[in-house]
């Protein structure tokens, strides 16, 4: 697609003459020229539908009132928006909504920010000549979290089309006719859906509202702070509303950072985590085995003293350093200096390592980026959207919702290799929207991009001139999946290689193609291969550099993106530069004006072989629970207790922390200042929007204490100073605009990949994954492929503590085919006994059309049911 | 065995062909012919016999006249019934001589032959056809049908369709269900045209549900249709589907039936985009109501210019009448437009029924506004009824006797539009409900003068700001009810 200057038109708006793209609509060419033109039904973000009659205005040449939210502009328009003709219009429109509006603006929660109210004052009287009753609805109960007062709707049916055309969820629908139209849901009890909060939000009057703040406040008293919500990588901006240090409510304005407005159930109903009452308060320290609370002055200096011991008696390398990347890049970036600095190991780790690292690790290697060189416009405005193992809404909801977008609005083919298959259900599955689906069990996921790279082989879709550009890297691959036969692929993926070939061929024929590649993939065993396979795809078909195309693999954690840059994973430093590079360790070192550690660093499964081993004798663990998160083969329990001494940070008690010696209440994103780096490489920053809760701190302001004590002094005020740190050793780091600008591929680095870097483990990386294993469908009977992966309402632990969240899923279950569970002979709601070869528990069945058979799904939030104890 | 010609249409049937057939059936010496209807229902059941002289035809006949029909006895010749003689039949000229289902027939009566001229010309040429024709629609809104269909045939797409309204929601009016009772090759015949010009490969009659015998018909006759090649086109087959529709008004409205058609609720949607340009399923689609079809076919058979010969200056052609209410000749009407109201109706309307007078007029279905005596002088086209704020609507006239409560039919109309707003758009939602309301107010006493002014100027919003015709037009009925007779209105006020 070229790009060609944007067609203009030109208009007068009240004598004000302007200049707006061809196919702007009247109402948004007004708000140019500063006339708010009153309106109900438009919203930006929706396809008008312009039946509120509110937004009416005079255009000379038409012969009735036009509603501007519907007519596009034209050369040489003539708009009036203010005679008396209009303004009789827009005052006799009002009436008519007041008449059956109750004006119970005193007990409404959109009281202040109505926008029925704002119009109304501009348009007196407020009252309305029809004396007749306003119309009573009976109050139905709606759902746990959503309310309804229908008596206050006016109909405009944002909400509904909202749920239709942003969520693609469908969930309300108008019911009933005429005045008596009343906006209910499908399901027969209770609303069953996203929870997306996308109703409230976008109701102009208080009609939907969220039951987590119903009546507790009045908009114009509650302080409110911009920050970003940090349950996914998506990284979206939220407004968090406050009063007097309690969470009031979170929103998202339109127009408002990455995800314009739109959040997910996490982010709208799950910020009572941070509220928590479980929350720590204090410093705990173990005292005849017993965690006992303690002051930060004993506490701190307990810490200082044994690492010092431990330090002298075995040397650094007896450390390891395990973050979250939940954190900010503040607290990253002054742990692994603290790590390195204070205690002199680069034994460091952190949750990126789970799957985003192999993604990041196949770009550096393949282009020489550490981030995508594309954005979310991007992802709009692509022609065609590969999807491999994403199980987009559940995991990145935002990006779920640009995907949509481009499919839905942009007409953007869109190919899927998910676990899941097509099947309506009450949360919106990325797969019925695809043009190509190929339903897979994510072992099979690798296997089905070797089939789609041989399919372009054999198609003859490879770029011409890449062909002659690296005749031997083209032959190589050619070779090799020549050694993977047609049927063996079938057979283990259950895909045809005609619809392989299809595939193929239509990512092939389009522009601008984007592959996003989600945690089925990253973090499955041999997943940093298929992450190089895929960037394969990309360079075979040519697209590799061209514009508006490009690999994104979807980071699960909000800072996985900035974990990385900021050197707290085993094999970077800060930048990221690798550990041995050896310019950039001069530039560090200089900068921070002492010498880095040498030695290798240990992942985590490393870092936890070494404490079992006793290597590691100390561990500072900061907001993580490997405990809690990896699966029990890990034996991560095993592995903390024969340690000398661990130190955690938390907010939680977790499974982890509980192991600790001495537990550090750490503040929560909500309590202090920051930035973090979103799954398109996007610095935001985090804003506190509450005190800290109890004695908790930062916790790069823990580690600053610590680091004093232990005679490395690392000394911020705040963590701006932080920051600019940063920059100086990542030029430009956090350039705080509203959109990334992505990197290029770096063509030198290509260029060696082209020439021999592929060579190293092609053979490995092109092989058949299990291949001579049993046959696919060859199941045992009664038991099943368990997927385990992300609900949409809940993401890692953390959001367990949410009370929204748990209100709309407080428990795990079991995802299965209806087929699959009358076969067995279980059914909704059934208690079910699951076991493997790790393990057994009991959950709860759940049918899915969506889960194909031979698969359970199982999501991975509640591992204990411990949980469905606590809630009543 | 002597052949008799029986109607076989729902208002036929209704008023004794059914129970004639049913007592004639086992008669041997006859054999019954079930034909169309002519339109003549205040003669029916109507039974006709060739006799040498002639068409004859017996009128509200019932099962003890055989010997009579039998013996040649007491006949009318066809052509000399005055009610029909009157009339210039276009669309409706073989009504009551063919039967429905047979094709042969169809052909030997003039049928087909427009397909095959439009077969052989361009879609460009039939457009120019139907443009020299100067035919504009016959569902309501009366816009020239050769510009829809040219910019249906514009708009590039990789699917276009036709779909036939035959939503028929207007009281009173049955003409589109004649259509497709009775000469459902015709409607077919029209799609097919369209088909070809606009390049739709699937089609649609969107049949209202209170019709399943003409549901039926047509899907026989489409079936026939299919097995007799007519479908096919150029490589390329027709898809032709029966969609019974939601039953509400509303879903007459273009938009509102496109919505229904994907199976959502039948509400109007806000336009631009026509449905020319981006109709069912976003593609461009040619929504035009059965009757406009129907009249196609005779045109391309019979050239444009032969069409546009008759008719007034911007209505050219033949217009339907369905003339009902207090009138002793109720029944369909096709003249030239030109005619004025009063004319009409005395030609045709055969007088009033004993014992009462004339007091007012309304034309154009549920949302037509009302004539008193005084005005019947109006022409019978399009641009003389804009002018006087009304509209023809689909064709139907009802004709109110002096014993009528103005008061009482007006909140009648109120309590129509209340129940059948589509409840989309602000102003017709409230605005026809609180007109009932008032209207009931001041029925019960409880009105002032006030309250007629309110109704005017909620009537006027709707007017101005309403979404589609409907909240448009609502308020037309109340108010030109008001404005004739408002002494009835403000005898009950205070
Ligand atoms: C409330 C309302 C009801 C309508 N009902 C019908 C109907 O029953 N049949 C019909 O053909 N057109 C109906 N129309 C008109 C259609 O919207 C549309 O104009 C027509 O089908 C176009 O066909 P034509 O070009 O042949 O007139 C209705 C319009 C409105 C506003
Ligand atoms: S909260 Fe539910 S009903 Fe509301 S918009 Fe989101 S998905 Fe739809
Ligand atoms: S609930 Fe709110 S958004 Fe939905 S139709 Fe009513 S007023 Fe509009
Ligand atoms: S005018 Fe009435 S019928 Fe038409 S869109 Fe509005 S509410 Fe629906
Ligand atoms: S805002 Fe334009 S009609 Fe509602």
């Amino acid at each position: 697609m070229a790009t060609t200057a944007v067609e203009t038109v030109r208009l007068t708006i009240d004598g004000v003459p302007v200049t707006v793209p061809k196919g702007t609509l009247v109402i948004e060419a007004a708000r140019q020229t500063g006339v708010m033109i009153p309106h109900f039904c438009y919203h930006p973000k929706l396809k008008w539908d312009a039946n509120c009659r509110m937004c009416l205005v005079e255009i000379e040449k038409m012969p009735k009132l036009q509603t501007s939210c519907s007519t596009p502009v034209a050369e040489g328009m003539v708009v009036r928006t203010a005679t008396a003709v209009v303004n009789e219009a827009h005052k006799s429109v009002l009436e008519f909504i007041l008449a059956n509006h109750p004006l119970d603006c005193p007990v409404c929660d959109q009281g202040g920010r109505c926008d029925l109210q704002d119009f109304s004052h501009e348009y007196t009287p407020t009252t309305s000549r029809f004396i007749e009753v306003k119309r009573v609805f009976e109050k139905e109960y709606f759902s746990p979290l959503i309310e309804t007062q229908m008596n206050r709707c006016v109909q405009c049916l944002r909400c509904v089309r909202y749920c239709d055309e942003v969520m693609d969820v469908k969930a309300l629908a108008p019911v009933g006719r005429g005045t008596m139209t009343e906006i209910k849901h499908f399901t027969h009890h209770e609303l069953d859906c996203e929870f997306c909060g996308g109703c409230v939000q976008i109701c102009p009057v208080g009609a939907f509202t969220s039951r987590l703040s119903m009546y507790e406040f009045r908009p114009w008293m509650l302080k409110r702070a911009d920050t970003i919500c940090t349950y996914c990588g998506d990284g979206c901006q939220i407004t968090i509303q406050t009063k007097e240090n309690e969470l009031i409510e979170v929103m998202s304005a339109h127009g408002a950072g990455r995800n314009n407005g739109d959040l997910c159930a996490r982010g709208f109903f799950g910020y009572h985590a941070t509220t928590h009452p479980d929350r720590l308060q204090h410093p705990l320290i173990r005292r005849n085995g017993q965690l006992i609370q303690t002051t930060w002055e004993e506490a701190l200096e307990h810490v200082a003293e044994t690492f010092t011991r431990l330090k002298l008696q075995h040397g650094p390398a007896a450390f390891g350093g395990l973050i979250a990347s939940r954190c900010t890049n503040e607290d990253l970036y002054v742990f692994q200096k603290f790590m390195r600095l204070a205690i002199g190991s680069n034994r460091i780790d952190s949750s990126a390592r789970y799957g985003h690292i192999n993604g990041v690790r196949a770009l550096r290697r393949v282009q020489g980026t550490h981030r995508w060189t594309v954005t979310f416009e991007d992802i709009v405005s692509a022609d065609a959207l590969l999807l491999v193992g994403t199980s987009l809404t559940e995991t990145n909801p935002i990006t779920g919702l640009k995907v949509k977008e481009a499919v839905k609005k942009q007409g953007a083919i869109l190919l899927t290799i998910e676990s899941l298959v097509p099947a309506v259900g009450t949360i919106s599955n990325i797969t019925n929207l695809a043009t190509h689906h190929v339903s897979a069990h994510p072992e099979q996921f690798g296997n089905i991009v070797l089939g789609l790279i041989k399919a372009v082989i054999e198609e003859g879709l490879v770029d011409q001139a890449l062909a002659q550009r690296a005749t031997s890297y083209v032959q190589a691959i050619s070779e090799a999946v020549r050694a993977c036969p047609w049927p063996v692929i079938e057979n283990a993926t259950g895909a045809t290689s005609s619809t392989l070939k299809e595939t193929a061929r239509t990512f092939a024929r389009a522009a601008r193609t984007i592959i996003l590649v989600g945690q089925g993939v990253l973090r499955a065993p041999g997943g940093y291969g298929i992450v190089m396979n895929l960037l394969d795809l990309l360079l075979l078909t040519g697209k590799h550099d061209q514009p508006g195309c490009g690999l994104a693999p979807l980071a699960e954690e909000n800072n996985d993106q900035g974990a990385v840059e900021m050197g707290t994973v085993a094999e970077f430093l800060p930048g990221p530069s690798d550990l041995n590079d050896r310019p950039a360790r001069e530039r560090i070192a200089g900068l921070w004006k002492e010498e880095l550690p040498q030695g290798a660093g240990s992942t985590l499964i490393k870092m936890l072989e070494e404490a079992r081993t006793g290597k590691i004798k100390a561990m500072l663990i900061v907001g993580e629970n490997p405990v809690g998160s990896l699966p029990t083969g890990a034996r991560a329990k095993e592995a903390l207790e024969q340690l000398e001494f661990l130190v955690c940070q938390e907010l939680f008690l977790t499974e982890t922390a509980a192991l600790a010696h001495v537990v550090l209440p750490a503040c929560s994103y909500a309590e202090k200042d920051g930035t973090v780096t979103n799954t398109e490489g996007h610095v935001q920053q985090v804003r506190q929007a509450i005190e800290p809760i109890g004695e908790s701190r930062p916790d790069w302001q823990i580690l600053s204490a610590l680091s004093g004590l232990l005679g490395y002094p690392l000394e911020y005020g705040e963590s701006r100073e932080i920051l600019k740190e940063i920059r100086s050793l990542i030029p430009g780091y956090g350039l705080l605009g509203p959109a990334p600008t992505p990197p290029r591929p770096d063509q030198t680095v290509v260029d060696r990949y082209l020439r021999e870097g592929y060579t190293e483990d092609l053979a490995s990386r092109y092989s058949l994954a299990g291949e001579g294993q049993a046959e696919r469908g060859s199941r045992k009977e009664g038991s099943f492929a368990l997927v385990v992966g992300q609900t949409l309402f809940h993401s890692g632990k953390l959001s367990t503590r949410a009370k929204g969240l748990l209100q709309i899923q407080a428990a795990g279950f079991l995802g299965l085919n209806p087929a699959n569970a009358q076969e067995i002979g279980v059914t909704e709601g059934d208690r079910v006994r699951i076991s493997n070869e790790q393990g057994e528990m009991t959950t709860t069945v759940k049918l899915l059309d969506r889960v194909p058979e031979g698969l359970a799904l199982f999501p991975e939030h509640f591992a204990e049911d411990r949980l469905t104890d606590q809630r009543r | 065995m002597v052949r008799l010609y029986l109607p076989n249409d729902t208002s036929s049937r209704a008023a004794g062909a059914a129970r004639l057939a049913e007592v004639w059936q086992e008669r041997t010496g006859i054999e019954l012919i079930r034909t169309s209807a002519r339109g003549a229902f205040f003669l029916e059941p109507m039974v006709e016999r060739d006799m040498p002289e002639g068409r004859m035809a017996w009128f509200n006949v019932t099962p003890d006249d055989l010997p009579q029909i039998l013996a040649g006895k007491g006949g009318t010749p066809v052509n000399e019934i005055p009610f029909l003689r009157g009339q210039t039949r276009v669309t409706f000229a073989n009504f009551g001589v063919t039967q429905p289902l047979s094709l042969d027939e169809y052909r030997a009566h003039g049928g087909l032959k427009g397909l095959e001229a439009a077969r052989t010309q361009s879609p460009e040429a039939i457009i120019e056809e139907i443009r020299i024709s100067r035919l504009r629609g016959r569902g309501g809104a009366a816009f020239p049908v050769w510009h829809k269909w040219q910019v249906a045939r514009e708009t590039e797409a990789d699917r276009k369709y036709v779909v036939a309204n035959a939503d028929e929601g207007d009281a009173g009016t049955y003409c589109d269900r004649m259509v497709m009772e009775g000469e459902p090759f015709r409607l077919i015949e029209g799609m097919l045209i369209c088909a070809r010009a606009i390049g739709a490969d699937t089609g649609y009659i969107y049949c209202r549900q209170e019709y399943p015998a003409a549901a039926h018909t047509l899907r026989a006759a489409i079936q026939k249709a299919d097995e007799a090649g007519l479908l096919q086109s150029h490589g390329h087959r027709l898809r032709l589907e029966v969609v019974v529709g939601a039953g509400s008004y509303v879903v007459g409205e273009e938009t509102a039936l496109l919505e229904s058609l994907e199976g959502r609720r039948g509400v109007v949607q806000a336009r631009p985009p026509y449905p020319a340009e981006a109709g069912l399923h976003g593609k461009p689609t040619i929504v035009s109501n059965v009757l406009t079809f129907a009249t196609v076919s005779t045109i391309l058979a019979r050239g444009g210019e032969w069409y546009s010969s008759m008719g007034t200056e911007r209505s050219r052609g033949t217009v339907v009448l369905q003339i009902g209410g207090r009138v002793k000749q109720p029944g369909l009407v096709e003249i030239p437009f030109g005619a004025t109201l009063a004319e009409a109706l005395e030609r045709f309307g055969g007088g009033m029924a004993p014992g009462s007078r004339l007091k007012a007029v309304q034309v154009g279905g549920p949302l037509g506004s009302l004539f008193p005596v005084s005005k019947l002088g109006i022409q019978i086209c399009y641009d003389a009824f804009a002018k006087a704020g009304a509209i023809l609507g689909h064709g139907g006239i009802v004709v109110f006797d002096h014993e009528t409560d103005m008061v009482e039919l007006a909140r009648h109309y109120t309590v129509f539009t209340a129940e059948e707003s589509c409840g989309k758009c602000t102003p017709c939602r409230v605005g026809s409900l609180r007109s009932r309301e008032i209207l009931e107010r001041i029925q019960a006493g409880r009105g002032t003068a006030d309250d007629l002014a309110l109704l005017a100027d909620l009537g006027e919003t709707m007017k101005t700001a309403s979404l589609c015709a409907f909240g448009g037009r609502a308020p037309y009925p109340v108010l030109t009810a008001i404005e004739h007779f408002g002494e009835e209105f403000r005898r009950l006020t205070k």
